[in-house]
């Protein structure tokens, strides 16, 4: 996910270039002596602690302006977030649309802010090698929450995949307590309760549920898909082929860790993808999949689910509440729709394990330099990190923003809005407080996480907690030299193998070509592209144990 | 004298092809306006054309009723102006000078224009080269560095160069000093050009919205086109990347169609007036063979 999520900002590629060019050549691994830093920091601060700095700082930091929710000097988030910590922050406000194109101008130029919010695992990897960003797992012991939460939730294999070649990371990730998935597919509840169905368990009950809805209905798309921008099928191929033990969609990546054999293999020649294409195709020939259901935009599909030309959508719990319920109730009053169940596969009833990390911090190098940097550490694990922070972020100050009640259950304000919780009421969580705000609130406790969903979602997540995650693979950082020889390999065969994907799956290729198809991968240096990952992931398990 | 056959035939084809293709080019216009007064509803559904279904007005209301949106407003107000004033100050000396041919070192002036036109320092040097003459986050990062565009620059050079010269050496021996002849001879018989450059510069610096992005870090300071851009690819990125935590950028389409209409808005109503600059034949007449 997180390099399709980097890839997906190519936008920014020729940036990314610029500052491995202009940035000064200091080394990552360079000692820096933090002892004298420690102006406003707090002697003793460990878990459970409130940060408060010894004396009033201020923290310049990247700010993702949300259309949503235009930043406002008198928001209480600012106002109490002083007076709880004795820091004000400075932001520099970038709108969302283009916010990582502008932290690689910024960083590029040597002017980022220190603090870098919002950035994907992943995505500070082409500053590394600069030396522009720090590598936050050396001061990790200034970071009592962060510690805490890796070591209670389990989650250092997941930082691991976050490690580079020097084996430090340079990210600090939203942490989350269990695998998180939210992406399913939507289906029209009244027609499976008119023709009888249960909720399909697996995809082989999923195609079964798709023929019916087709015998009962011909004229109706049985699915006609959305998310096709970047990439076709994102959602649809990804959450397939996912319990199928491969990759596809968004969620591609080029190597796939083979348990068995201990060893990476190149994804797109697995049997697993073999597999997965084979059972997609079948829906296609079926003719239980619309045509242009892995081309179409997003508009055009949802006019088809909510005009009741389609049974069933790819959905996350905000789309279903937004784009589907309210205009299919105007279209087809009777209609009802809600989530099922990811459908379990192959490789089990699974999900990804990867959705424990979220987007986090990057912190500029340059912070090691000020005078205030131990208590900057210290704020940013309070208010990114520590219970109390979380939830500050999140829902805002007990009394004025949210009440508890007697169980501990958090209850908003009659006078606040937000996502749906009171509507109508005149003012908004994040609109008029600056709570809930992205930048600052994602991750955390499971129950905290849940505890903005409705009734339905919490439904949806029961059933997924009892899914396996998957394991993760395990991390191959390459140097710089590999790197540079992968990027040149790695584009080339995802296209490729994407486009053949579709075309196995429309039936435009006949699978009986198979063969033919891993030459032409073979062609395009996809052994090649795998040596260089296991070379990778044996230098790094050898170096690290 | 009556047309002959084919003309007519002609002409009603002719007709024809470029009704076609004005309803082509107004269309998607058209449609913003549409959804711009329709219900969000119908909208999603995809069932409004080119007549608003669900008729109501709450969107303008809400829209400009927001802040963040008028202050975004007036900083584009703002911008094109100062900046196309500086544009045409700095544009017509310029192209004015070079477009003299006995003058010395014009063909270095003219090189030193048309180098920029092929080579520029790149993105970060340019960064970097702003912000340390301390312009960043100040009207002047706005304004000054894209001050001459060269297109427009060669543009007006070329009808300097075609303004009857026995003109200027009239006024010359009539006494007037060399800015006396560009102030009150030159100028006054450009109107169509200036007019024209004052449009492409106005329209250019309306629209644009990467100065703005790589030199302002103040909202305050934004003009309208990064909010609308904000508003509008903002939303589909974070969908499309598939981002979690409930951050969304959820906008209605009726909100984005009621931004797009406010913002195109004042642009449109400036071509009517100074269409009728644009004219040829202005010079017809001024010089007497």
């Amino acid at each position: 996910m997180s390099r399709a999520l980097l890839r997906a900002g190519g936008a920014g590629a020729v940036l990314v270039l610029g500052v491995g060019l202009t940035a000064c050549g200091s080394s990552a691994a360079e000692e820096v002596d933090i002892t004298e830093k420690t102006l406003g920091a707090m002697d003793s601060y460990s878990v459970g602690d409130q940060f408060t700095a010894t004396e009033a700082l201020s923290f310049p930091v990247l700010y993702s302006e949300h259309p949503n929710y235009p930043i406002k000097d008198d928001w209480l988030f600012w106002q109490e977030l002083t007076e709880r910590t004795n820091v004000t922050l400075e932001p520099t406000i970038v709108p969302m649309s283009d916010y990582e194109q502008k932290r690689s101008l910024l960083v590029g130029a040597g002017d980022a802010p220190v603090l870098l919010p919002k950035t994907y695992p992943g995505q500070e990897t082409p500053f590394v090698s600069s030396g522009a960003v720090l590598p936050v797992s050396e001061y990790l012991d200034l970071m009592p929450n962060f510690t805490d939460k890796v070591e209670r939730w389990g989650l250092e294999d997941n930082l691991d995949t976050l490690r580079q070649e020097d084996g430090d990371f340079y990210v600090l990730p939203g942490l989350h307590e269990n695998p998180w998935q939210d992406y399913t597919i939507a289906v029209r509840e009244d027609i499976m309760a008119e023709l009888g169905l249960e909720a399909p368990s697996d995809w082989d009950e999923f195609r079964d549920v798709l023929r019916a809805v087709k015998a009962a209905y011909p004229d109706m798309y049985p699915l006609s898909d959305r998310f096709n921008v970047p990439t076709p099928g994102g959602n649809f191929l990804n959450i397939v082929a996912m319990t199928f033990g491969t990759s596809a969609g968004w969620g591609y990546d080029d190597a796939t860790f083979d348990a068995a054999s201990g060893e990476f293999e190149y994804t797109g020649a697995t049997d697993e993808q073999r597999d997965f294409i084979e059972y997609v195709a079948s829906l296609v020939d079926e003719g239980l999949i619309d045509p242009e259901s892995f081309t179409q935009d997003d508009d055009t599909a949802i006019q088809k689910f909510t005009t009741g030309r389609s049974f069933a959508i790819s959905t996350n719990a905000q789309t279903i509440v937004n784009d589907y319920r309210p205009t299919l109730d105007t279209n087809v009053p009777d209609a009802e729709v809600g989530k099922i169940p990811l459908p379990a596969g192959p490789a089990g009833d699974v999900i990804s394990g990867a959705t424990q990390l979220e987007n986090g911090i990057m912190i500029s190098s340059a912070a090691t330099e000020r005078e205030d940097f131990v208590a900057m550490m210290q704020f940013v694990d309070w208010l990114w990190y520590s219970d109390a922070g979380l939830e500050f972020a999140k829902w805002g100050v007990e009394g004025t923003t949210f009440t508890k009640d007697a169980d501990g259950k958090r209850v908003l304000a009659d006078d606040i809005d937000f996502i749906g919780l009171n509507p109508g009421a005149p003012k908004h969580l994040q609109k008029d407080f600056g709570f809930s705000n992205g930048v600052f609130a994602y991750g955390g406790p499971t129950e905290l996480l849940q505890s903005t969903f409705s009734d339905e979602e919490l439904e949806f997540q029961d059933a997924m907690a009892e899914k396996e995650s998957l394991p993760l693979a395990p991390p191959y950082p390459f140097s710089e030299g590999e790197r540079e020889q992968a990027t040149l390999l790695e584009t080339p065969l995802k296209d490729y193998t994407s486009q053949m994907t579709l075309q196995f799956i429309l039936g435009q290729r006949d699978l009986g070509e198979w063969d033919a198809y891993l030459t032409e991968l073979e062609g395009k240096g996809a052994s090649t592209y795998v040596d260089l990952v296991n070379g990778a992931a044996d230098r790094f398990a050898e170096a690290n144990g | 004298m009556k047309d002959s056959r084919g003309y007519r035939v002609f002409q009603i084809v002719n007709g024809a092809v470029l009704l076609g293709v004005v309803f082509v080019t107004l269309y998607p216009f058209l449609n913003i306006i549409a959804q711009s007064f329709s219900g969000e509803t119908f909208i999603r559904a995809g069932q409004v054309n080119l007549v608003p279904l669900g008729f109501n007005t709450t969107t303008y209301q809400l829209v400009m009723g927001d802040d963040t949106f008028w202050r975004s407003y007036g900083n584009t107000v703002l911008y094109t102006i100062v900046a196309t004033a500086i544009a045409m100050l700095l544009t017509t000396t310029y192209a004015y000078v070079i477009s003299k041919r006995g003058i010395r070192g014009r063909g270095l002036l003219i090189g030193i224009a048309v180098f920029t036109m092929f080579f520029n320092g790149g993105l970060i040097p340019n960064y970097v080269l702003i912000s340390s003459l301390g312009l960043t986050n100040s009207i002047w990062a706005i304004v000054l560095p894209n001050a001459i565009s060269v297109f427009n620059l060669l543009v007006m050079k070329a009808f300097f160069e075609n303004l009857p010269s026995e003109l200027e050496e009239a006024a010359q021996i009539d006494g007037l000093s060399t800015y006396g002849i560009l102030l009150r001879i030159v100028l006054p018989l450009s109107k169509a050009v200036i007019a024209t450059m004052v449009l492409f510069y106005a329209v250019t610096f309306w629209n644009s919205w990467f100065q703005a992005f790589l030199y302002l870090n103040q909202q305050e300071l934004f003009p309208v086109t990064i909010y609308l851009r904000n508003l509008i690819a903002g939303a589909s990125t974070a969908s499309s990347l598939g981002s979690g935590g409930g951050d969304l950028a959820q906008v209605a389409s009726n909100v984005k169609a009621v931004t797009m209409v406010l913002t195109v808005l004042p642009i449109l109503c400036v071509y009517p007036f100074i269409q009728r600059y644009f004219v040829s034949g202005v010079m017809l007449g001024s010089v007497k063979g």
